[in-house]
């Protein structure tokens, strides 16, 4: 997608991989797909991982995979950031920092229709919980018990054009979310069956779950990965042949 | 809210001696989110993805200017039923500095083509409000000025008092049309068009009752340029009514305190006394 597109965010995209399969493994994709008002909610405030998104999402059924060739085809509704015009997506999402209130609001209105074996499941870059707008939502779901609501930071330790530490250190992330009032639990972020444990687990918790998932930027292809310029750069042909070796 | 169990009321702590009824006879569906203005729209935009219809309640600077970002991608874009409901337009907030001078809000908002804006002139439009913008599926902002004001007691969203064959018109809305009203008291021969829904216009009343004047003064308490002066302007070009109109508002921020809005409304024209000297130069005499 991201070749045939001469698309950038390949190290974005390849750093949450295992992190959608895990989001959608933890949900009820039947009440997703009937559009059902009781349905768990994934957001997906990091949307510049698009092409990830919608790959994951065609692999669970939501989209057709012969729909994803059309990602930034001229027409086509598959953007370089999240739209809600695609099936299934609930969110726009693109500018930082709006996906994650938007999850809270959700989470709010999922507990008082009384709809309370569905959860929200919000994806956040490390980045963008740069954003000031992320600690609004995290201070509210905190205070508000939110325990039906679930946020994965990517921790790829890259943000747009430097490694997150040097730009504006966040660490450490799980202490910090703590002292917010949230359970944080620290997870390896390429492991689909430790996320997804940690998203069961944080069901249980009576406060909102916050699951930092340590990941790589541009898992998978060696020359992209941990290098802050595949932020932007887009594959070419060699490229290409050389990553899908890899990822083979 | 007793009718329509859809509504979720959220406030971003304003309110004092006003909001508290509604928290008491809906605590599940009343949110103080705090002074977090940009998380107000965000959850607002959530609870539309339930099916509620939020109404999102602080000072209109706070609401507006702050969160324009959030305004335009999670609500204008998912065209989700949202309410905004700014308190203070203009000078309203006079002495408070120009931080809490809204003369320039909901201009912006003009770019968002599936946003309507009211701003009533009086009790009896403000009352039809709500149940206007229930019955509607687009985004709202009302822009609610200071005072309970009688009249005009209409519901209309164009209202002409005066001579339909007046020369000259002022055209003004929210808090500004008492001071408009107490020209047309001295002078009867100046006619005055509220207008209460300022966005978008009900074009064909307006074209109607602008053509054939001589001359039409916009009073407003924003920006005249991305104002109702800029949206006249452009309706009045569109239509080929070759009519001389001048816009009449803040164009600069003000810093030198004025204890009450009528300090402001003299220091750009707007007050009656400055607009019965400009209307009478019109007239000649």
């Amino acid at each position: 997608m991201l070749a045939s597109a001469k698309a950038s965010h390949l190290g974005s995209n390849m750093s949450v991989i295992e992190m959608l399969v895990a989001m959608h493994l933890s949900i009820d994709c039947e009440k997703v797909r009937s559009r059902s008002v009781d349905r768990s909610r994934l957001i997906i405030s990091k949307g510049h991982c698009a092409a990830a998104t919608y790959a994951v999402s065609a692999e669970f059924g939501l989209l057709a995979s012969d729909a994803l060739i059309n990602y930034h085809v001229n027409g086509s509704l598959l953007a370089g950031h999240v739209s809600h015009k695609v099936p299934y997506i609930e969110h726009s999402t693109g500018a930082l920092g709006h996906g994650i209130n938007v999850a809270v609001g959700c989470a709010i209105g999922l507990r008082a229709r009384g709809f309370l074996e569905s959860k929200v499941i919000c994806l956040v870059g490390d980045g963008e919980i740069q954003e000031g707008s992320v600690w609004e939502a995290v201070m509210l779901a905190s205070h508000l018990q939110l325990s039906n609501f679930v946020l994965l930071v990517d921790n790829n330790q890259i943000s747009s054009i430097r490694r997150t530490k040097d730009v504006l250190n966040m660490e450490p992330l799980v202490s910090r979310f703590q002292a917010f009032g949230c359970r944080a639990t620290e997870v390896d972020g390429h492991s689909v069956e430790d996320i997804s444990n940690a998203i069961a687990e944080d069901g249980r918790s009576s406060s909102p779950g916050v699951v930092i998932c340590n990941t790589v930027k541009g898992k998978g292809v060696r020359f992209a990965e941990n290098d802050p310029v595949w932020h932007y750069r887009t594959l070419n042909e060699d490229l290409l042949h050389e990553a899908l070796a890899e990822l083979r | 809210m007793s009718k329509d169990q859809d509504i979720f009321f959220l406030t971003g702590d304003m309110g004092i001696n006003l909001v508290e009824p509604i928290q008491s006879q809906f605590p599940a569906r009343f949110l103080n989110v705090g002074i977090a203005e940009q998380n107000l729209i965000g959850v607002s935009a959530g609870l539309a993805n339930l099916g509620y219809r939020p109404f999102a309640y602080t000072i209109s600077n706070f609401l507006i200017h702050r969160c324009l970002e959030q305004i335009r991608n999670d609500i204008s874009l998912h065209e989700y039923p949202i309410t905004l409901v700014g308190t203070s337009t203009g000078f309203d907030n006079s002495p408070l500095g120009p931080t809490h001078h809204i003369v320039d809000d909901w201009g912006m908002l003009k770019s968002f083509s599936n946003f309507k804006v009211y701003c009533p002139s009086s009790v009896s439009y403000a009352k039809n409000i709500v149940p206007r913008v229930l019955s509607q599926d687009s985004p709202a902002y009302i822009r609610v000025p200071k005072g309970n004001p009688i009249n005009p007691d209409s519901a209309d969203d164009v209202i002409l008092i005066g001579s339909p064959k007046s020369e000259v018109a002022i055209v003004t809305y929210g808090g500004l049309v008492q001071e408009c009203l107490k020209v047309h008291e001295a002078n009867s021969k100046v006619a005055i068009i509220v207008i209460n829904q300022i966005f978008p216009l009900d074009e064909d009343r307006i074209i109607e009752y602008l053509g054939g004047k001589r001359q039409i003064l916009v009073v407003e308490d924003h920006v005249p340029k991305t104002g109702l002066y800029g949206s006249l302007c452009e309706l009045m070009v569109r239509a080929n009514i070759g009519v001389n109109i001048e816009g009449l508002g803040p164009t600069e921020p003000v810093f030198e305190v004025g204890s009450t809005p009528d300090y402001y409304f003299r220091r750009f024209g707007l007050d009656s006394d400055s607009l019965l000297k400009k209307c009478a130069l019109i007239y000649g005499h």
